[in-house]
């Protein structure tokens, strides 16, 4: 206030200047909060892109696109989905999507196949270094043969500006079919050698699911107390975090 | 007044003569003005520099402080939808301790017409015996519980203080007994959050049943509920309050009051905005920073609004309000749903909406369009948009049940800081007889309706399931950068 006065007292008398300029303080200061403005804005983008990527994969998919599902791994990514064992690279997991999932015989959609892989309730976490990241989803599967429902609990990781799945974790939770639903004749988990191609490493976990009871843990403390996630009790359940 | 704007910068002159008593205020602009009229601009140039620097230093510290206080604004909304999905993955694997704990100490929990449970002990044993869980043993659940309950297709609403919010949640159960039942769940969510010092809470859950319907013959074959449809829970475990609201379940159409009616704000973000070109001085690159910054921070609330939006449309479209629906559209907007052809404008599009039903609903429609998976773009100006969505729909009428799948092409359009519709695309994967499945019995798009024929015929011609088809992508792949190559 008193150096608004002085202002305007000396632009009514003399014009001399007076006036507050920017001093140097001033701008490193507005400098500064720009930048963390800048590292907060980019976060938000980054939980969008992380999704979109999580979400660009399940509509490939769905429409039997492996190459275009491999495009969004990184080079040295791994893929494990149920209990099929760990495929290590982009090649891999090309192999993996064509031959196990494809049958090996055609890539794009095949009429008939429904195979819809959707991606469901996305929960990304940006790492404080700002290049890596994780998200639990839930892929709920409707498919000509029935339900299926999944987590995806992965990592992603930002190569020259552009994030790429780094580590895929697929562990089921149910899988059924359409005519008795969840109810009876359900399927309790793959296997390595259930179906081609073999993995290059074994299963890095070991769980029955439904109606058995697995779960895979939570990348994130709990929002509000921060607490880790607790391991669930043997005796509420079945086996708990699997091996 | 002329010389004065032309000599003094306009209102940025009345800027510096603020937080003044109103004698002194006065006293200052008409010296000003005095002083501009006798003198003129020569006399006055290095003051009116210095003094026009002020200006700017104070007007790019209020912008600073605003790009602050909206991106807070955004975090919020992610921070809520964080605390929404966190909820579901605790119950879906019986950690009804850590689900109770994302509310305040003193939430509330109203489950349907049961009644409100007070406090998180008691939330997480309403929500353990629910899910079939054991307050001794946990966390965990028991060998052959199913208790999936997905949470979808989030509304988030920010006060403007900051300090609370709401939000409005879809969740689909897939619940049950192995041997025993399976289990449909539906359920409409709004919920109360505080802003706990940073740290976003859940205040008040109204968790409003629609049903629990038996995998064999889905939610078509519920008959009306008469009276007391209290739960089995609720007798053994009675609730601290009755619930506030009296309704009857699926088949009969009740509407969950919106938290949103007469507030927009979830669909605002900020309007498009040119920029004038930054003078070359360090204060001008400064301002050319904080310019970018504005437009990143708005296209990313944008990403926020557009959630927003589709989910909004989805909610009206569940209970036939098709006027609602409509008015999210712009004036100039289209809509085109499978082979219907395209309706543009509102009206139109209102009464096309309408060719699925009465408005409201009949008793035993169900009409629920899932609105999942979003990849949303935001242009690089902030005005338009594009987004693909997948929808699954779940229908009855007349006692017989069907499902849908698709996937929603569309594109918006800012509408001076409000997200619109500009155009409407629903792909249809497949519609299939509920008994026997999309697989066992597939069932073929309608046709352009004969009725109320659409202004332009189908965009696209293409069959449904058991024929498959790529829709068009708007975005290229993620990993490479390259458009769709026809895979």
């Amino acid at each position: 206030m008193i150096k608004q006065l002085i202002v305007c007292v000396a632009l009514g008398s003399l014009c001399a200047p007076a006036a507050e300029a920017a001093s140097t303080s001033d701008l490193t200061l507005i400098q500064n909060q720009l930048n963390a403005l800048g590292t907060r804005i980019t976060r938000l983008q980054d939980l969008t892109d992380v999704e979109i990527v999580q979400n660009a994969y399940g509509y490939y998919v769905d429409k039997g696109q492996w190459r275009s599902i491999s495009d969004v791994f990184a080079d040295d990514a791994t893929l494990e989905i149920g209990g099929k064992g760990v495929f290590t690279g982009k090649a891999r997991v090309y192999e993996y999507m064509l031959v196990g999932m494809g049958g090996g015989r055609q890539t794009g959609p095949r009429d008939g196949g429904l195979i819809d892989h959707q991606q469901f309730q996305c929960l990304p976490r940006i790492h404080d270094d700002g290049v890596t990241a994780e998200a639990r989803c839930i892929a709920f599967v409707m498919s000509s043969g029935g339900w299926g429902h999944c987590y995806y609990e992965n990592d992603y990781v930002k190569e020259n500006g552009v994030w790429k799945i780094k580590k895929l974790v697929g562990p089921f939770n149910m899988y059924s079919s359409y005519k008795q639903g969840w109810v009876d004749n359900v399927i309790v988990n793959t296997f390595p050698e259930k179906f081609m191609p073999y993995p290059d490493l074994p299963p890095s976990r070991v769980y029955l699911t439904y109606p058995s009871y697995y779960v895979e843990p939570y990348d994130y403390p709990n929002p509000v107390t921060g607490n880790p996630m607790p391991p669930p009790s043997p005796r509420a359940g079945g086996l708990a975090f699997g091996k | 007044m002329p010389l004065f704007k032309t000599v003094f910068g306009g209102h940025n002159r009345v800027a510096r003569c603020t937080g003044w008593g109103e004698i002194m205020r006065l006293s200052c602009r008409v010296v000003s003005l005095a002083l501009s009229l006798l003198l003129g601009s020569a006399l006055c140039n290095g003051a009116l520099a210095a003094d026009k620097d002020a200006t700017r230093l104070a007007a790019l510290k209020a912008r600073v402080a605003m790009i602050d206080a909206e991106t807070t604004y955004v975090e919020a909304i992610t921070k809520i939808q964080r605390l929404g999905r966190a909820f579901g993955y605790y119950t879906d694997k019986g950690y009804f301790g850590e689900a109770a704990d994302l509310f305040t100490r003193d939430g509330t929990f109203m489950w349907g017409t049961d009644g409100v449970y007070k406090g998180n002990a008691r939330i997480k044993e309403l929500l353990t015996r629910h899910g079939g869980g054991s307050m001794k043993e946990g966390p965990g659940l028991p060998f052959g519980r199913l208790n999936l309950r997905m949470q979808l297709q989030p509304v988030v609403t920010v006060a403007a203080d900051g300090k609370s919010a709401q939000g409005r949640w879809r969740e689909w159960g897939l619940l049950g007994q192995y041997k025993e039942q399976a289990i449909w769940g539906d359920a409409i969510i709004e919920d109360d959050y505080l802003n706990d010092g940073g740290v976003w809470k859940i205040a008040a859950r109204r968790y409003y049943l629609n049903y629990e319907a038996p995998y064999q013959g889905g939610w078509a074959v519920l008959k009306p509920v008469m009276g007391n449809w209290q739960s089995a829970v609720a007798r053994e475990f009675p609730p601290d309050a009755p619930s506030p609201v009296s309704y009857a379940p699926f088949p009969t159409v009740f509407i969950p009051p919106y938290h949103y009616a007469d507030n927009p704000r979830s669909i605002q973000s900020r309007p498009p905005v040119d920029f004038p070109s930054r003078a070359d001085d360090a204060l001008g690159k400064l301002e050319a920073q904080a310019d970018a910054k504005e437009l990143a921070l708005g296209r990313a609330e944008s990403v926020r609004a557009i959630e927003n939006l589709q989910a909004m449309y989805g909610y009206y479209i569940d209970k036939g309000q098709w006027k609602l629906a409509a008015s999210l559209f712009s004036k100039t907007g289209s809509w085109e749903f499978g082979q219907s052809g395209v309706y543009i404008g509102n009206a139109r599009i209102e009464r096309a909406l309408g060719l699925a039903g009465p408005p409201g609903l009949e008793s035993g429609q169900l009409n629920n369009y899932v609105m999942v998976q979003p990849i949303i773009h935001i242009s690089a100006d902030n005005r338009t948009a594009k987004a693909r969505w997948r929808s699954d729909v779940l229908l009855s009428r007349n006692g017989t049940g069907e499902w849908g799948g698709g996937v929603y092409e569309n594109e918006y359009v800012n509408e001076n800081g409000t997200w619109k519709f500009s155009l409407l695309h629903y792909y249809v994967t497949f519609w299939g007889d509920y008994d026997a499945g999309w697989a066992g019995k597939p069932i073929p798009m309608d046709q352009p309706s004969t009725e109320f024929p659409p202004d332009k015929p189908p965009t696209v011609v293409y069959e449904s399931f058991p024929k498959l088809q790529v829709v068009p992508y708007h975005y290229n792949n993620p990993g490479t950068g390259k458009p769709w190559a026809g895979e």
